[in-house]
């Protein structure tokens, strides 16, 4: 692809995620008036009597950025897990993490329903802090395993993150049977993921836990180029592979975490974001990464979109994601030659 | 300024019980090629990883113009040292000019953005070694001379001023072999210093300046000029093989073959006409 070609995708992407930002602000159950959110701003009532800025403010905001954080957060996790892992089917799911979370969200519903356990710790939500603090005990064990002798074994951290899966599916099917009814359909909900967060308090969770490890992975760029082109000659040119191998781990998975205890485990973003812009801008991580994040951010925006419209009511958005990015990702694999991929 | 890598009495063991080597010194100078023989597992490719500084060695010290390896910064380091390993498997596609612009990592600023200057010294490199007509091609769609030559102008855009080439002609045939060493002995004259390992004696004798001949049983390796290391009888006691060494009738380098084993085919059984020139 020429620069120009390239320079073009990049003004396209850029366009068009801005362009999901503003219509995630507009749409909704009810239609939203600019003029009139911007007369009652000028006129300097207060929120409470101003009904269509406060709609804007204190819902369409706070879910809008939810959907930018999450979905930027995970196109970069997953764009960085491929090269640390040097394998283009990673994603920010493969290490294990979005399971364990899910399990902890469920151990805290059974929890809750019968063991007594209280709706919040310190001023958040019992079921985000289960999930989180399960998806981080997975991260330890699976590092613990693949770790040794001042080495990271990929293929270890592959195969030890698919097992760890596994255990939560099942420990998430225990926690099925034990569930009354009505409960599986509230968790089942969960489990499709969403960025309908009420407020700004999960919207600054996710900021806390999502801008700086995306800082830290974004600086990283140059030195994916060369894990990814061969560990050795990598090592050769002056990078610390192990700490730069470690590092991509408890980051991208510290990120994860955050996420899927916010939102969900949404699917399908962290992988099919980074091949698709990868499949037009090529394999330089100093494009690929932030031209994912942009574009991950306004891909969310737009299945949010489509979540709040397809259905009366809500669909949730792992649903969405999965049904137009599969077809996406399907075509994708028709198009390319196995060779861009490097197999 | 020229430059040498040496290698002091270095040992390492993957596993403490049993050592790689145990006493080996070696020096790679600027304008020489640094031939690195023997058989497989004599620790070859150990040892270049070792003077590469990819692993520190168990005992003994690598250094580079007099100051320890393990001084340098691994980006210092890697403006003068370059490492090529045996294999390099590409998990995303790249086109040839971006392979060889991966080589300027250690001269990058923290984003990894090419200067004006990165980009030209990348295309001197693909000049020198003959690969401009493939700079849009695909890495990964390359013949396996290509490619060799696409990894070493690749190293060379790091500007280095010793090379560690583990078996750059392995998977060549006998024409890209002779014009890879050719290239790298060129290079040689310009100033650069070598150290090759490889399993192939002949071009070893022709190219190399120098040699240094592991094997699996002795604490030190025999080290010289290639006459001095490449005669029948080491050859044989290292290779635990009859072989033989005669001259090249045309360059006069030593020609090195090795016979066939005892009972294993014609020439040793006597069913066979016997080889020109072999024992009987």
């Amino acid at each position: 692809m020429t620069r120009r070609g390239r320079r073009f995708f990049v003004a396209l992407v850029v366009a068009g995620s801005i362009a999901m930002v503003l219509l995630s602000l507009l749409t909704g159950a009810e239609p939203l008036s600019v003029a009139r959110a911007w007369r009652e701003w000028r006129s300097g009532i207060p929120m409470t009597e101003a009904p269509t800025l406060s709609i804007l403010v204190q819902q369409r905001m706070p879910r809008t950025l939810a959907a930018l954080l999450v979905g930027s957060g995970l196109a970069l996790v997953g764009c960085a897990f491929q090269a640390m892992l040097r394998n283009p089917l990673a994603t920010p799911y493969t290490l294990g993490v979005a399971s364990a979370g899910a399990f902890g969200a469920w151990t805290a519903t059974v929890l809750m329903a019968g063991y007594g356990l209280t709706r919040s710790i310190l001023g958040v939500s019992s079921v985000q802090v289960f999930a989180f603090v399960f998806a981080e005990a997975d991260v330890l064990i699976v590092y613990f395993l693949a770790a040794r002798k001042g080495k990271v074994s990929p293929t270890v951290l592959l195969l030890g993150g698919v097992t760890m899966g596994m255990l939560s599916n099942s420990g998430i099917l225990l926690m099925r049977y034990l569930s009354d009814p009505e409960r599986l359909k509230m968790m089942d909900h969960w489990l499709m993921g969403g960025v309908d967060v009420l407020g700004y308090g999960p919207v600054l969770t996710l900021l806390i836990g999502v801008a700086p490890c995306m800082a830290i992975l974004l600086a990283q760029m140059a030195k994916f180029d060369q894990l990814g082109f061969g560990v050795e000659i990598a090592a050769g040119r002056g990078i610390n592979v192990r700490l730069l191998q470690t590092s991509t781990f408890f980051v991208g998975s510290l990120m994860t975490a955050v996420i899927v205890s916010v939102a969900g485990p949404i699917g399908f973003v962290g992988l099919i974001v980074p091949h698709a812009v990868r499949s037009v801008t090529g394999s330089r991580h100093r494009i690929l990464m932030p031209v994912s994040v942009i574009a991950g951010g306004g891909f969310l925006c737009f299945c949010d979109i489509v979540a709040r419209k397809l259905l009366p009511g809500e669909t949730p958005i792992g649903i969405v994601t999965t049904l137009l990015g599969g077809p996406f990702f399907l075509y994708l694999l028709l198009r390319r030659r196995f060779t861009d991929w490097g197999a | 300024m020229t430059h040498t890598l040496t290698a002091e009495s270095v040992a390492y063991a993957y596993e403490s019980a049993s050592p790689v080597f145990s006493q080996v010194d070696a020096a790679v100078r600027a304008g020489e090629i640094l031939g690195i023989v023997g058989p497989n597992g004599s620790g070859k490719s150990t040892l270049l990883r070792v003077m590469s500084g990819l692993l520190r060695p168990g005992s003994g010290r690598v250094t580079l113009d007099g100051r320890p390896l393990s001084a340098f910064s691994n980006v210092d380091r890697a403006r003068t040292l370059a490492f090529l390993p045996q294999a390099v498997n590409p998990a995303f596609a790249l086109s040839v000019f971006e392979v060889v612009c991966l080589g300027r990592y250690p001269h990058m600023g923290a984003f990894g953005a090419l200067s004006a200057h990165d980009r030209e010294v990348a295309e001197r490199c693909m000049r020198h070694t003959e690969i401009e007509a493939l700079e849009t091609r695909d890495f990964l769609t390359l013949s396996g001379g290509e490619r060799q030559r696409v990894l070493l102008a690749s190293i060379l855009a790091q500007e280095p001023d010793i090379l560690l080439l583990d078996e750059p002609t392995a998977a060549l045939d006998i024409h890209h072999q002779i014009e890879l060493f050719a290239l790298l002995a060129r290079l040689a004259e310009d100033g650069y210093g070598f150290a090759v390992v490889t399993h192939d004696l002949n071009l070893a004798a022709r190219f190399c300046d120098r040699l240094l001949l592991l094997t699996n049983w002795r604490e030190t390796p025999i080290s010289g000029t290639p006459a001095e290391v490449l005669t029948g009888p080491r050859l044989s006691e290292a290779y635990a093989a009859a072989i033989r060494v005669d001259r090249h009738p045309v360059t006069d380098a030593p020609l090195i073959w090795a016979e066939t084993p005892a009972g294993n085919g014609p020439s040793a059984g006597g069913d066979g006409p016997p080889l020109e020139g072999g024992r009987s």
